[in-house]
């Protein structure tokens, strides 16, 4: 069927050619051209609009939405988060200041000093239990997720651990985010089990006696710094990186500062937490478009973020363990950053540096960064499949444009075939109106024609214009004489080229040779002087 | 002819554009939905939860379309008033979760304020027939399935082994003795005395033996354990013999701090050393640590035995079925859609024989509860679970299990019960306590407190 319709095809398109060979022109129908105009149109028009696409950006507007999404988002967050760990570090200050005051007066009172501390389980409790409500206080206000005493002394000196084992108060509050709570969210994971159960304060399921300070540089900086340095206290709080405490489950970051009396002894250190569900909790990003978007504040030297000490938030929050510890940080021409860590992993996004302390601060050389990531494969599908969109409805739009010019063309052309057709009918007076104006005046004045050659033949002289014509049929070539011949048995100009083998066109073009050299100007009359000639009785040989 | 052919083409286009639009599932693997989730697994659970869920979003989840994405992890009471807040758009409220772990009492509060969904929209008859019919009808109120379980838990009686067989080896107390309420109220006037001799110098300084960490659940599992109801029409029965039973067996152990009086969970006492058994959840082994820390910051490592819940002496062999299951709240039809294939996966049993062979919960398909979990036994490196699960093979074949009424008012009358019980023992140890001072000890054990009928004046109100 399929062959059998392109050898059809294949036919036509030789004799058009032909017929382009021997007319000059090419012969194409008045539906074909109308057709490969409105395709022509068509095809403009879909280019114009993917030109004025290009100019007005839509293409590549994609990717700069993106980069605008994830840049809104960055700084939203990063303005957040740098007020809130400001807020903290101010107040983890103030309650060291406060604190240290405290218990130098106790200590006053008591007439002891911090190496009386030293296995005196019964003062370091009193202390501790002295410090609770401005510890909860202080938490509550914070609205961090814990809050920590760490005295430089510890409950039992005899024990092989007492070397890295300090007494403290250690508040969490399981629950930051909620705000109005009258249920008790606030669990003691170290310090003495009295201070929870006089408090009515269950003991958190990892709860310990004492902090371990083995590998604790919360505890150890800043003790450190505050004997190295002659800093006042706001120069002397640190922040963690993002760690596990010993024997607990839940990261979490602390901001320590030394606790210092008036005379320059160091207790101990105290501070805030900030756990990884408070972060994630506090700083999700929206995750409405990107569903795999996140956001890490993360130590960072110039190039290089150190996931493995980093808080995250997301909708999907990456297992730690399995993304990469450290992250590359590259640079892209008019785009994103990009991330690479060792496992194929690959981010795009933006990062700003967070200022965690004043350019004096004994850790002014720690350096933290604030960055929003989406994995790469996301950002690029998203790209792509908006391209595909786009390029599935410019083909759409093309093919309904070539069914549209089909049909149009075809309507168009319809009535003026059917006009044709009532033309070449021999009774033009009887025809019926078609829809067409121009057509029915075609007709009118063609009928009319053939009246008025009717009329003259019967006015003139008949004799005198048969005999001329009777002439002039000598002068017809062999070629025109044979189609004449046949327009003389009543064949129609298909008929004739049927049967001489010839084209319709050179029919057509013989016929044109006959009126001229018969002096007529159309069929009709051609077969009115015939059939006159046959009455006369005259020979048409 | 080809009208009809170009009609054909045109339908197929428009078609193919409405289909590339609308997507023909719920869920997209490359838009995927985000599940939010709030759970009561914290702790050394938490961690099991978290690889769980890691799991399921790097497989399953990725390959539908699903991220599972957890915003809470509380205890199960702060998890309730959580979820109450939210129920109600109280201020400062969260937003409700897609899925939450969430107690039949919390859910009903939930399905009353039409939140939750049933899910029997989206698991077949068939599906369900796998889950153990009784842990299925836990979560059903009117015919409507909002709980669906997911890991379930009994009581057990957790006890100290280090601390107990120093204490046996001095008395003629054993293991066999904790069979029963009242051999456990015999051990723990022993050791109170025994305790008490232990510092010579120090007079009345013995130490309690044992708490339950619900009270509730025991005059529950107590009443139904001696036949009768300790709930009846949304009220507590106090008129019951059963409860001057009950309270006779226990009211003057508290008094006499045999047996510890505390607002809080037992295991915070059993990390200092301050108890030696509790009737707690199975659950609960987590939060006993494998060292007692005292007062002077020693640690001693000690080993826990798990045995079967205890039974009042000539009572039926009974228990109490507990844990949360999951409720999926009302949202989208591809979020409902995607906690139910969440579930599904969760309690497959491959899914939650190693959920619970790190948390101490119990499985809830046959599957999983038969053959499966005695193999997986003999997999598990924690040693309390491992001794746990035995326990609950064991009750699973010889215990009936009660399931606690659930109504609006059942979270209240067991505050108050619990409370007022509380007050009413504190309240009489600190007479004891001053009777004590005045009289010799011979004197003291003249003291009277309170008897049942005084208490069920006392408690007359709930």
């Amino acid at each position: 069927m399929i062959v059998g319709e392109e050898v059809l095809v294949v036919n036509k398109l030789e004799q058009i050619k032909q017929e382009y060979k021997e007319t000059g022109t090419l012969g194409l129908s008045m539906g074909l051209r109308l057709f490969l105009f409105l395709i022509l149109l068509v095809f403009t028009m879909v280019l114009g609009i993917i030109v004025i696409l290009l100019l007005t950006g839509t293409f590549t507007a994609g990717v700069d939405e993106n980069k605008k999404l994830l840049q809104n988002e960055l700084n939203h967050i990063s303005q957040h988060i740098s007020q809130y760990y400001g807020q903290l570090s101010v107040q983890t200050v103030d309650f060291s200041r406060n604190l240290a005051t405290s218990i130098e007066k106790m200590l006053l009172e008591k007439e002891i000093d911090l190496s009386g501390l030293q296995n005196n389980p019964e003062i370091l409790e009193e202390i501790l239990t002295d410090q609770f409500d401005r510890a909860l206080f202080s938490l509550e206000k914070s609205k961090s997720s814990g809050v920590f005493i760490i005295l430089d002394a510890t409950i039992n000196n005899k024990l092989e651990k007492s070397e890295t084992s300090r007494a403290g108060l250690f508040i969490k509050n399981m629950e930051p985010n909620i705000l109005n709570s009258s249920s008790p969210t606030i669990v003691l994971l170290r310090g003495f089990p009295n201070i929870a159960r006089n408090n009515s304060l269950p003991l958190h399921a990892q709860w310990d006696m004492e902090f371990d300070i083995s590998k604790a540089p919360y505890f150890h900086l800043p003790m450190e710094y505050a004997h190295k340095e002659s800093l006042p206290l706001s120069r002397l709080y640190s922040w963690t990186p993002a760690f596990t405490l010993p024997g607990t489950s839940e990261e979490i970051m602390l901001c320590s500062a030394p606790l210092i009396d008036s005379q320059g002894n160091i207790l101990g250190v105290c501070g805030f937490e900030v756990s990884a569900m408070l972060f994630k909790l506090s700083y999700m990003p929206d995750y409405s478009t990107y569903s795999r978007i996140f956001c890490v504040l993360a130590p960072v030297s110039k190039d290089t973020i150190f996931t493995s000490g980093a808080m995250f938030s997301g909708g999907y929050s990456f297992k730690k363990n399995t993304l990469s510890p450290i992250l590359n940080i590259e640079e892209r021409r008019n785009s994103f950053y990009s991330y690479e860590g060792g496992k194929n992993e690959a981010f795009l996004g933006f990062h700003v540096p967070l200022e965690l302390y004043p350019k004096d601060s004994a850790f002014a050389d720690q350096k933290w960064s604030l960055a929003i990531m989406v994995p790469e494969e996301d950002i690029k599908d998203t790209l792509v499949s908006s391209t595909l969109r786009l390029a599935f409805m410019f083909t759409l739009l093309m093919l309904l444009g070539i069914l549209l010019s089909f049909f149009l063309s075809k309507r168009y052309i319809k009535p003026i075939t059917s006009g044709l057709d009532i033309i070449k009918s021999n009774d033009l007076s009887e025809t019926p109106k078609t829809g067409i104006l121009e057509i029915n005046e075609l007709i009118e004045y063609l009928a009319s024609q053939s009246e008025e050659i009717h009329k003259k033949t019967e006015q003139e002289t008949p004799s005198a214009a048969l005999n001329e014509f009777a002439r002039n049929i000598k002068n017809l070539s062999p070629a025109e004489r044979s189609v004449f011949d046949l327009y003389v048995q009543q064949y129609t100009a298909k008929e004739i080229a049927g049967i001489l083998c010839l084209s319709i066109n050179t029919i057509k073009t013989h016929t044109k040779r006959i009126y001229t050299k018969l002096n007529v100007s159309s069929r009709e009359e051609l077969l009115l002087y015939i059939s006159m000639l046959k009455e006369a009785g005259k020979d048409l040989k | 002819m080809k009208r009809k052919v170009l009609f054909l083409f045109t339908f197929f286009l428009i078609f193919s554009l409405l289909s590339a639009c609308q997507g023909d599932t719920l869920l997209d693997p490359k838009n995927p939905v985000t599940l939010t989730m709030w759970h009561n697994y914290g702790g050394q659970m938490r961690y099991t939860m978290d690889e769980m869920i890691d799991e399921f979003n790097g497989t399953i989840g990725a390959e539908k379309g699903i991220i599972v994405n957890v915003t809470s992890i509380s205890g199960s009471a702060t998890l309730h008033e959580k979820l109450t807040m939210a129920a109600n758009n109280d201020p400062g409220a969260p937003e409700l979760p897609d899925i939450t772990t969430a107690y039949p009492k919390t859910a009903l509060i939930l399905a009353e304020k039409d939140l939750l969904v049933d899910l029997n929209e989206q698991f077949t008859e068939e599906e369900l027939a796998k889950y153990v019919p009784r842990f299925i009808e836990e979560g059903i109120f009117d015919n409507k399935l909002y709980v669906f379980p997911t890991a379930k838990s009994t009581e057990v009686l957790f006890v100290n082994n280090t601390l107990f067989n120093r204490f046996a080896k001095d008395t003629d107390i054993s293991f066999d003795d904790l069979k029963t309420f009242e051999g456990i109220i015999k051990a723990a006037e022993l050791y109170y005395q025994w305790s008490d001799n232990q510092t010579p110098h120090i007079q009345n300084d013995g130490k309690a033996f044992y708490i339950p960490d619900s009270l509730f659940n025991l005059t529950q599992v107590g009443y139904r354990q001696l036949g009768d109801e300790f709930v009846k029409d949304e009220t507590l029965d106090l008129a019951s013999p059963v409860f001057s039973k009950i309270w006779d067996l226990f009211y003057e152990p508290m008094v006499k701090g045999h047996i510890a009086i505390f607002d809080g969970y037992a295991s915070d006492l059993a990390k200092t050393g301050d108890i030696i058994c509790t009737t707690s959840s199975t659950a609960g082994v987590v939060f006993f640590p494998p060292a007692v820390t005292y007062s002077d910051n020693t640690t001693e490592p000690v080993e826990y035995g798990i045995l079967p819940y205890p039974t009042f002496q000539e009572g039926e062999k009974i228990a109490i079925q507990r844990g949360s299951g999951m409720c999926v709240t009302k949202s989208s039809k591809e979020k409902e859609y995607a906690a139910a294939i969440f579930l599904k996966w969760f309690t497959q049993p491959q899914q939650n024989l190693y959920f619970i062979s790190s948390t101490g919960y119990l499985p809830v398909t046959e599957e999983a509860y038969g053959e499966m979990m005695s193999q997986e036994i003999n997999n598990i490196s924690d040693k309390n679970i491992k001794k746990l699960l035995s326990t609950a093979i064991e009750m699973q074949r010889e215990y009936d299990f009660y399931i606690p009424p659930t109504f609006e008012n059942i979270d209240k009358l067991e505050k108050d019960f619990e409370n007022k019980i509380r007050k009413i023992a504190s309240d009489s140890r600190k007479e004891y306590l001053n009777h004590l001072k005045d009289t010799d000890s011979k004197g003291a054990n003249k003291w009277v407190g309170y008897t049942a009928k005084e208490a069920q004046k006392i408690l007359g109100d709930l």
